[in-house]
């Protein structure tokens, strides 16, 4: 149920993401033009929500923002699934003093105030380390790596956990005694028994990037215009809050709506 | 117990060291600094000043010179001064957690009571679940700022209860007035996991044998509630109430700046932006302290409260 | 909850908050930033000028009229008065001794008279480099000081200029208080000062008002200060509360915590001009437009914006007037140049660049450029004709403005890429260290009058072998412009020197260092009740005449 009904959240919103350019064909206007005659423009047939402050398609720039976003939040959960997985596999399979480092370097990010710290990488200067500075894709890349950075952590603790139940399990070691590689047996047996909390994990990471996007773009380290995001269209739209609410409601909603589907996802996968 | 504590302890320490070393090179790799953006926005600065102003503050030492002298200071006790606000560092950091924590507690208390409250509602009433579920999950999908605006919107601005944010001049009483929003933006965001976690919990121990038993005996139903089920809930609240704390201490900066509410958050990100390391690192290193100390203590509750624990 | 929540949002645009009407001797205003130090001399920030402008009193300051007044002094300083005599300086260069005899009535506020005992510690104070102060410059040129008697104080400069009436930042320091902490060790001075370990001693302040309460980082409060013998205040108190987030700055405003917002520190204009619309009954706002100079510096050293005719055409294809009047209700002031017409010294004949998107092509056509499939332009190499466009990340409105830029200048054919940075790497380390190839939006603040040598001088270039000095960050290079940068501040003659001035922005607005925006204007919010607040417009904030201030 709740499964069904996250899932079906995420797809419309996926499916507004991927659809923006036919909507676009549709109301006939370019929602990356500035129009100094419609700021703040009311909801009418050609604008369905309105316009921005700069006079752009509202509805539009949701559902531009949408990919840019959602692929944010998708990247930066997927980084994490990988690197997690892989890291709390290595930790599981190997133990010892290599399991104590990694799990010793898990609570000590667990410990780190995280918002502050986001906020010193996010300012830090990435050109001085070779990255590009600046554009939208290296903007996303950016902020992926940085929200990586700490997402990798509760995805690595899970999958240890998980890993090392099933590699105490009698079919692991017929397997080890049938002389199969400790490669296969990770990727055959182990991997496949673990996906049930790894995905948990990564739905909730997905939730916490969006937001973590969000909080980003209030303090200015965000995705930089003309792309939007539903954060920097939030951010965007708080000076003008008590005039024009709605360029700030429907961003607002937006994320509200794609991070309660992704918890509901991670819900339904649980039970 | 004594072994675990001391292990514990070691390893807190060595992740300080660590944390202080990497934070000091993050600091240090952002360009700029207060005196580029003093000429920037004073006409009469000329260049000469700034190198000369730089010096003064010993900015142009390499960064490794800096971080010794000041990882040497610490040790001995001298935390520093802030080369922003010119006064020791302690003097700036005592007021600001003080005033964090206040709104901490506050946000835990709101949070832990309304959550739990909510948990234990769905536990008893497996009917009105669905609806507690969608109120924690709503509560924690609203990005914390635009909640913040809109209660600000609402309670202060238009219907003019209370205040919008700032701190109280009277002190007392009134400044409770002015606790209420910010702690009920950190609450919302925070209750849902004490929801779920204390409805799991007392859910699992609705089914036990025992509390048929005392229910057998004619418990009322709250009673048993109360008195039986919830004690057990109380470990895994414990827990996420830990991490919650250290969450809050460095993560209330949204609040703190939207609320204008001096306090930790907003001061290692003014710090930072400022390139005040002094500041910033006992600013940052006490945060992750606070965070550590409390997950420590949250463990050793739960071995106290959890018997079946104590030989772990 | 949720839609109930969205449907009050909208009632909020209509009903204000009942304004509890405020107990009239106190008056709460709201800026958003906090004053890092109080000291007058160390560290200049928009905020410290803006309580102190309360709390102390200068020598001499630029009024709103932008005329150079006596505020602490009691004459201002003339060559016809006397006060300033030409001379010679001991290494026989022209210099000039200028005097400044204290008001006779300015207090302390534990009771002591100002004395030049205070100015001369200040000189001191200032003379010794690694006291820390800032604006070096005073202090180097001013060689000798001369106590005259217990009001009056001569110094002595090895440099004629003609603002050598102005007394700048050097104001009196009370040395009965400071004078032992200092020379106890300079090095370490600021941070022992009495201003920051004791701020609410009332012998620091010389003003109306005196700080009494220091909440760090939430707020300032000041009472009339009793010694003070000019016209009296017309409040007890004065709350300044600091509120960095504007969109809190305006609820605060609206929820009657605040009864105004100081426009040196205010809410940016779109949202004053919102603000204005909505609940225009309950507040009167303010526009001043300033000495703030809005531009696009652009890199000289980019072979196609070295092209003169590359960066007229950049400027005729953005319609400024249009964006100044949809975006900031016509409330800021179009640039021609980087002399702000509220200026005495602007000449209202300069070259003027209007919106002429046709020209803009023709010169663009003319140095090369022709258009390509995509619309973009290229030149015969095959170059596309794109800017890299940087500003501030974060700041909402110059964003807004970009955005609309690179959709102006797309119509003419050229790209713009968008690019921004944090401030602190946008200044510390891109503009001042050159790194940037296109044209970066940004403002110079400025004095009245104040000569733009750093901007426009070739020695002001910055570059590794000057320790990257200098703030003429576009690379402009004009042997003109170097002389009449030197020419004009030892001109002391008005007339010769307006004449000067007029041939400066000539050749600004025909070469165009760098893209003239518009002045930003500064928005005030004031309760409909108060009156008598003047903005400046410039660097001294209007809290300096605040026994002008009254309660309708």
């Amino acid at each position: 149920m709740r499964l069904i009904l996250g899932l079906a959240l995420l797809l419309l919103l996926a499916l507004g993401a991927l659809g923006a350019p036919l909507v676009q064909e549709a109301l006939g206007h370019d929602p990356f033009a500035p129009d100094l005659f419609l700021r703040h423009g009311p909801a009418s047939p050609e604008h369905p929500l309105g316009t921005d402050e700069l006079g752009r398609d509202l509805l539009l720039r949701l559902l531009y923002g949408a990919r840019v976003s959602l692929a944010v939040g998708l990247a930066t959960a997927l980084a994490a699934a990988v690197l997690g997985t892989a890291i709390g596999l290595l930790a599981a399979w190997r133990g010892g003093a290599l399991d104590a480092v990694l799990m010793r370097l898990a609570d000590g990010m667990l410990a780190l105030p995280a918002l502050p710290v986001l906020v010193v990488l996010a300012a830090a200067d990435t050109g001085r380390i070779g990255l590009p500075r600046g554009e939208p894709l290296s903007d996303i890349i950016r902020i992926v790596a940085i929200l990586t950075i700490f997402g990798w952590v509760g995805v690595a603790r899970l999958a240890r956990a998980a890993a090392l139940s099933v590699l105490a399990r009698d079919y692991v070691r017929a397997a080890r005694a049938l002389g199969a590689g400790e490669g296969r047996i990770l990727l055959r047996h182990v991997v496949p028994n673990i996906a049930g909390p790894i995905a948990v994990a990564t739905a909730l990471a997905v939730a916490g990037a969006i937001l973590a996007e969000s909080t980003l773009s209030f303090l200015g380290l965000g995705i930089a215009p003309p792309a939007a995001s539903w954060g920097n269209m939030l951010s965007n739209a708080q000076d003008l809050v008590f005039s024009a609410p709605w360029a700030a409601v429907w961003p607002g909603l937006a994320i509200l709506l794609a991070v309660a589907g992704c918890t509901l996802v991670a819900d339904g996968l649980r039970r | 117990m004594i072994r675990l504590l001391a292990a514990r302890l070691v390893q807190i320490a060595v992740t300080m060291a660590i944390l202080s070393f990497a934070m000091f090179l993050l600091i240090g790799l952002m360009p700029g600094d207060p005196i580029d953006l003093a000429i920037a926005g004073d006409p009469r600065l000329t260049a000469e000043d700034a190198a000369r102003l730089r010096a003064l503050h010993g900015l142009d030492q390499p960064l490794l010179a800096r971080y010794a002298a000041w990882a040497g200071g610490l040790l001995e006790g001298r935390f520093g001064h802030s080369r922003l606000f010119a006064q020791p560092v302690a003097d700036i950091i005592a007021p600001a957690l003080v005033s964090t924590l206040v709104l901490l507690g506050g946000a835990l208390l709101l949070a832990g009571g309304i959550g739990i409250a909510l948990g234990l509602l769905a536990a008893a009433r497996p009917r009105l679940a669905p609806a507690v579920d969608a109120i924690a999950i709503l509560g924690q999908s609203a990005p914390s700022f635009w909640l913040g605006i809109l209660l600000i919107i609402l309670f202060a601005v238009t219907l003019g209860w209370l205040p919008a944010g700032g701190m109280s001049e009277t002190g007392g009483l009134d400044s409770l007035r002015f606790l209420v929003l910010p702690v009920a933006t950190l609450a919302i965001a925070n209750l849902a996991a004490y929801a779920r976690h204390s409805a799991a919990a007392v859910g699992l121990t609705l089914r036990e044998p025992w509390i048929t038993a005392a229910r057998a005996r004619g418990n009322g139903e709250a009673r048993v509630l109360l008195r039986h089920a919830f004690p057990n809930a109380a470990v895994p609240v414990l827990q996420v109430a830990a991490l919650d704390a250290g969450a809050l201490v460095g993560g209330a900066l949204i609040t703190e700046t939207l609320f204008a509410r001096p306090g930790m958050g907003k001061l290692i990100y003014d710090a930072v932006m400022g390139n005040d390391t002094n500041l910033a690192l006992v600013a940052l290193l006490l945060v992750a302290l606070v965070t550590m100390l409390a997950t420590l203590a949250a463990d050793l509750a739960q071995r106290a409260l959890d018997p079946r624990l104590r030989d772990a | 909850m949720k839609p109930r929540l969205v449907a009050l949002l909208a009632i909020a645009s209509l009903t204000p908050a009942l304004a509890q009407s405020p107990p009239r001797d106190q008056l709460t205003i709201g800026i958003t930033q906090y004053p890092a130090t109080l000291h007058p001399n160390i560290e200049s920030m928009a905020a410290k000028s803006y309580v102190l402008g309360f709390a102390r009193r200068p020598l001499t300051v630029y009024d709103q009229d932008w005329a150079l007044t006596c505020m602490g002094c009691d004459t201002l300083p003339s060559l016809d008065n006397g006060m300033a005599q030409r001379e010679t300086t001991p290494d026989g260069r022209p210099g000039i001794r200028v005097t400044w005899r204290l008001r006779e009535d300015l207090r302390w506020g534990d009771g002591r008279p100002v004395s030049a005992e205070d100015l001369l510690f200040a000189w001191q104070a200032g003379r010794d480099f690694s006291t820390g102060f800032g604006g070096s410059e005073f202090y180097r040129s001013a060689y000798e000081a001369i106590v005259v008697d217990p009001r009056s104080i001569t110094l002595r400069f090895d440099r004629v200029t003609f603002e050598y009436a102005s007394a700048g930042d050097w104001q009196p320091l009370p040395a009965h208080v400071e004078r032992a902490r200092w020379e106890q060790e300079p090095r370490s001075y600021r941070s022992r000062s009495a201003y920051e370990t004791e701020p609410t001693n009332p012998a620091l302040w010389n003003g109306p008002y005196r700080v009494i309460q220091v909440q760090p980082g939430a707020g300032i409060t000041l009472e009339r200060n009793d010694t003070w013998a000019g016209p009296a205040p017309a409040f007890r108190r004065i709350a300044i509360r600091t509120v960095e987030s504007t969109t809190a700055l305006e609820a605060q405003l609206l929820a009657g915590q605040l009864d105004m917002i100081a426009g040196e520190l205010g809410l940016p204009l779109d949202q004053a001009t919102a603000l204005e619309r909505r609940v225009g009954a309950r507040f009167r706002i303010g526009y001043k437009p300033g000495l703030i100079y809005e531009h696009l510096d652009v890199n000289h050293d980019t072979p196609l914006l070295a092209d003169r005719r590359v960066r007229q055409a950049l400027v005729m294809a953005i319609d400024r007037a249009q964006i100044v009047s949809r975006l900031f209700d016509g409330r800021q002031v179009l640039a021609h140049g980087n002399v702000n017409p509220l200026d005495w010294v602007y000449d209202q004949s300069i070259r003027q660049w209007p919106h002429d998107p046709a020209r803009a092509r023709a010169l663009l056509e003319e140095a090369g450029w022709r258009p390509g499939p995509d619309g973009i332009r290229r030149n015969q190499a095959g170059e596309r004709l794109t800017i890299e466009l940087m500003t501030t990340a974060g700041n909402r409105s110059r964003e807004a403005v970009q955005q609309v830029i690179q959709g102006m200048w797309r119509q003419a054919g050229i790209e713009a890429r968008i690019r921004n940075e944090p401030p602190r790497v946008l200044f510390g380390e891109t503009l001042s260290k050159r790194r940037f190839t296109g044209a970066v939006m940004f403002a110079w603040i400025s004095a009245p009058e104040s000569v733009p040598r750093t901007t426009l001088h070739s020695d002001e270039i910055p570059t590794a072998e000057r320790n990257w000095s200098g703030q003429n960050y576009t690379g402009f290079r004009n042997a003109e412009m170097d002389a009449l940068l030197e020419a004009i501040p030892i001109e002391l003659d008005r007339e010769k020197r307006r004449a000067l001035w007029q041939r400066l922005q000539a050749i600004y607005a025909e070469e165009l260092p760098a893209i003239p925006l518009w002045f930003r204007a500064d928005a005030h919010v004031w309760p409909r009740w108060l009156d008598g607040v003047r903005p400046t417009g410039h660097l001294a904030p209007s809290s300096l005449w605040v026994t002008d201030w009254a309660v309708r």
